[in-house]
């Protein structure tokens, strides 16, 4: 088991620096991603400022919770985005290239190369950026606890399982469907449940979107940690929720499987 | 003379039609652009208005109701379907940055009508099918729209394609020199996203930026259509809409010609 988890890892530490190697050659890309990026950050702070404008409270949350939550939401997305996005966004593509059959060759496990085989380091300003932001939302509260930002180092880490296996399972569908493009950008729709606070919808919407559909727990709960007494009922829930949902990544990849048929043959 | 524009017109409706039949192909992707994905947007920006309106404790914002909100975000969501182009402004950087552009060069005709006709379309069918949503949803939720509005509305829409469509040609013809110059892209569109009015009508903008954007053709991509629809604009907003669009278009041609023309003069065909 240990010999295992110390190939993985040595495995991923190789990956990764080939990856970020292979970045250095577009420096340019660096600046190119901050600033597309940074079109998305102005969008999600301008949307909920202008709001703010002519209301005091969205769900239960003033603007100064609400741009911890922007904040969160920037930092687990950039995490997100160097460690994973690219990777699940070319499955479609690897599926219908008939690359995926070199993967399916390989003697690693199929999901773990196609989830984080490529790094994408261009994205490590823009995690700057969102932290920053962060920073400055929690030095406008009045009496923050900082020692509250320790829950982060388990929570990030169950956020980015949740929106992993979330992603992931979208992705997976190319291998059933072939061409299923569409059904990506559909998880964007899905995805951006979870970039408004949970409060701000209705009981039931709310229940949907902390468990069936989790993308509330995303951001909502970390955020939720950072600005609230800790509620343990609340805060243990991503700790249970992100093993099983990798787990579920899992057998939805082997049953995807099932459905392939090379495309290189 | 008319036999050439004969020819023109023939040969662009069998490009708009091929874009059609291309993309019925995969009903499942296209069932998810067209109908789907305006839905699920819809529903999440009006949970939105309805906590907004719930928090402000008023019957009004900026002068209109949440009623009028609730039908800006309804009919927002399908006319940004409309004017966005993903897919194809993807394929033409791709068939630069890969010389697959070698096939399409040699051929009669010119890499921006071939793809604009195939953009509208698509567009067009997405149209007759998203269209209806909006519509059922209004009477049956009884949001306040001028039905009567509609066609000139989805006209000023089409028009400013062509303007979307320029900027796509700008950014695949700086493929030419550029790699990786799809992220331009993702930076266009979210721009436009931010510029068109579909994350917020832009009247509830501060009176200074609402006179920035507003004057700035991206604003005849949806706010003032849908503003149109719903009744919070008149006629005179939608003819500025025509006119700041048809200087746009003139512009962004004019500055896609000279980098068109640029790139196509540096480019080596490597025989793909």
């Amino acid at each position: 088991m240990i010999f295992t988890i110390k190939k993985y890892a040595l495995l991923y530490a190789a990956m990764f620096k080939a990856s970020f190697i292979a970045d250095l050659e577009y420096r340019a890309n660096f600046f190119s991603r901050i600033m597309t990026d940074v079109f998305w950050y102005v969008a999600q702070v301008l949307t909920f400022e202008v709001l703010y404008q002519h209301t005091e409270k969205i769900g239960d949350w003033n603007k100064y919770e609400m741009r911890v939550f922007l904040g969160l939401l920037f930092v687990i997305d950039a995490f997100y985005m160097i460690i994973i996005h690219e990777n699940l966004e070319n499955i479609s593509e690897k599926v219908r290239k008939g690359d995926l059959d070199l993967l399916l060759a390989k003697p690693v496990n199929s999901q773990f190369m196609l989830t984080l085989q490529k790094a994408n380091t261009a994205i490590f300003g823009n995690l700057l950026l969102g932290s920053g932001w962060l920073f400055y939302s929690l030095m406008h509260l009045p009496d923050f606890n900082y020692l509250r930002l320790l829950w982060l180092i388990i929570l990030i880490p169950c956020s980015l399982c949740v929106v992993y296996s979330m992603r992931f399972m979208f992705s997976a569908t190319a291998v059933i469907f072939t061409r299923s493009e569409n059904l990506q950008f559909l998880w964007w729709q899905v995805y951006r449940l979870g970039m408004s606070p949970d409060s701000m919808y209705n009981p039931y919407i709310k229940y949907a979107i902390l468990t069936v559909i989790p993308v509330g727990v995303i951001v909502s709960i970390p955020a939720r940690a950072l600005l609230n007494p800790p509620n343990l009922n609340y805060l243990l829930w991503p700790l249970i929720l992100a093993p099983i949902l990798i787990y579920g990544t899992h057998r939805f990849w082997n049953f995807a499987l099932k459905f392939y048929s090379s495309a290189s043959s | 003379m008319k036999k050439s524009f004969a020819v023109f017109l023939k040969r662009n409706l069998a490009f708009a039609n091929l874009a059609i039949v291309t993309n019925l192909e995969y009903r499942l992707n296209y069932f998810i652009d067209a109908l789907v994905q305006p839905i699920l947007t819809t529903g999440i920006e009006i949970l939105l208005w309805i906590a907004v309106f719930k928090g402000a404790h008023s019957t009004t914002i900026a002068g209109f109701s949440e009623n009028s909100y609730l039908s800006y975000a309804l009919w927002s969501a399908f006319f940004s379907r409309i004017v966005t182009s993903w897919m194809y402004e993807f394929r033409m950087i791709e068939e630069v940055s890969s010389g697959t552009i070698n096939s399409l060069i040699v051929r009669p005709m010119t890499f921006y009508e071939y793809y604009l006709s195939q953009l509208m379309g698509y567009k067009f069918v997405t149209t007759i099918i998203s269209l209806t949503i909006p519509v059922i949803a209004s009477f049956f939720f009884d949001l306040p729209t001028i039905l009567s509005r509609l066609p000139l509305a989805t006209l000023l829409a089409f028009y400013y394609l062509i303007l979307v469509h320029t900027i796509s040609f700008i950014i695949s013809s700086m493929a030419f020199h550029f790699t990786k110059i799809s992220s331009m892209t993702v930076a266009k569109n979210l721009f436009m996203w931010i510029m068109t009015g579909e994350l917020f009508p832009l009247d509830i903008l501060p009176p200074y930026w609402k006179t920035i954007i507003g004057g700035l053709p991206f604003a005849s991509g949806v706010f003032v259509p849908v503003a149109y629809i719903t009744g919070r604009v008149g006629i005179r907003t939608v003819y500025s809409g025509f006119i700041s669009v048809t200087i746009g278009i003139i512009v962004l041609n004019i500055i896609g010609a000279y980098m068109w023309k640029k790139g196509i003069d540096s480019y080596v065909g490597t025989g793909a």
